[in-house]
């Protein structure tokens, strides 16, 4: 991680506490952010997503983007949601036209588990733990102090 | 003889209009929208305030890459468009080649760069001798290390052109005394240098169809290493 990046911790007890966590996040965000997501399935990724797009005036809904790789979503600043569930190879990332989004917009990436040795230097981490059904333990990485 | 020239290879985007080696305008944009948004609306502005009709055209020129995914795909996908129905030949040409013919006249090595990201370039060096250019090596796809490495074998002055001139410059500041980075005006690829490499191509009798014009995509070494290892995998 970067030097002098802070780490936050927050535990949440259902989808709407985690959606509000992250619209906390999109409160500091300045607009070409790269948002590396980490958790499984159910996890609650998209749930966050969501809430980010909400704390920036997007309300269109956001869902999972599996199929289509990207949605973009346009609010206070644009933001393309990405999933990477199944990009596995530089080939494939660059086909996607990742690297053409970067510093456009804020980039949320869902998946980040398979692209990871691709991701620049300067981004934010969110991983997000089940600990039990409903409680999540989200921990931001890199971010300014929500 | 008119060419219309376009560039959405990196970041930027422009067009060109060169009639019979002279520059009848051109147009350029560097902002934060797409290019797909942006092309037309530039070569319609281009074409209509110099008071040229698209059919005056005789070649279409692109730069095909390397480049952006995205935007090599664009630009090309436009060429194709507008030369198809029109039966002009187009004019395929590498984004780097089309850099080396943006520089001013300076003896020396080109070294066209782009910027592909994880610490990888697009890379041509080109050797510029009394306002001739000559390739010197293939379009590639390298590291920056590697690349360092090979621009010590040459003892010119090496001029760095493109996007990715910037990092390139301060990876090679204290290892490599003959570089140097040109201003920001001659820095970056405009579609001029696109129109003038088409302008040579046509005299060598290299043009294409749009049917054959096709972008090019160059395999970044860190996607050979990865092919690589999955290959050793499967054995």
């Amino acid at each position: 991680m970067k030097r002098g990046s802070i780490l936050q911790k927050f535990i949440t007890n259902s989808p709407e506490e985690t959606e509000a966590v992250a619209e906390r996040l999109a409160a500091v965000l300045g607009g070409t952010e790269i948002i590396a997501m980490f958790g499984g399935l159910g996890a609650g990724k998209t749930a966050f997503t969501r809430g980010l797009a909400r704390g920036l005036g997007i309300n269109d809904g956001v869902s999972s983007p599996t199929f289509a790789l990207v949605h973009e979503y346009s609010g206070k600043f644009p933001v393309y949601h990405f999933d990477m569930y199944r990009v596995t190879s530089w080939d494939d990332l660059y086909t996607t036209g990742f690297f053409d989004y970067m510093d456009n917009g804020i980039m949320v990436i869902e998946w980040s588990e398979n692209i990871e040795a691709f991701l620049p230097e300067e981004h934010i981490t969110v991983t997000i733990k089940s600990l039990s059904d409903n409680e999540r333990e989200i921990t931001i990485e890199g971010a300014k102090k929500i | 003889m008119k060419i219309l020239a376009v560039d959405t290879s990196a970041s930027p985007v422009s067009a060109a209009l060169l009639s019979d080696g002279a520059l009848l305008g051109e147009f350029y944009l560097n902002i934060k929208t797409t290019h797909s948004q942006t092309l037309m609306p530039i070569v319609s502005a281009l074409l209509s305030s110099s008071g040229t009709d698209i059919k005056d055209i005789d070649i279409f020129a692109v730069n095909v890459g390397p480049g952006s995914f995205t935007g090599v795909r664009i630009g090309t996908a436009s060429v194709k468009g507008m030369s198809m129905p029109l039966g002009k030949p187009c004019a395929q040409i590498s984004t780097l080649e089309a850099m080396a013919y943006s520089m001013p006249y300076s003896d020396g090595i080109v070294c066209a760069v782009m910027d592909a990201r994880c610490s990888q370039v697009y890379n041509a060096l080109f050797r510029l001798d009394g306002g001739e250019i000559e390739r010197i090596t293939e379009d590639r796809a390298l590291s920056i290390e590697a690349l360092a490495e090979d621009l010590g074998n040459y003892e010119e002055q090496i001029y760095l052109t493109g996007d990715g001139a910037d990092i390139c410059y301060k990876a090679f500041e204290n290892k490599l005394p003959n570089i140097f980075l040109p201003p920001v005006n001659i820095r970056y690829q405009h579609a001029f240098g696109t129109a003038l490499a088409a302008a040579k191509m046509a005299e060598e009798g290299r043009l294409v169809s749009s049917d054959e014009l096709m972008p090019v995509y160059l395999r970044l070494p860190q996607a050979e290493r990865e092919l690589k290892e999955r290959l050793a995998g499967n054995k």
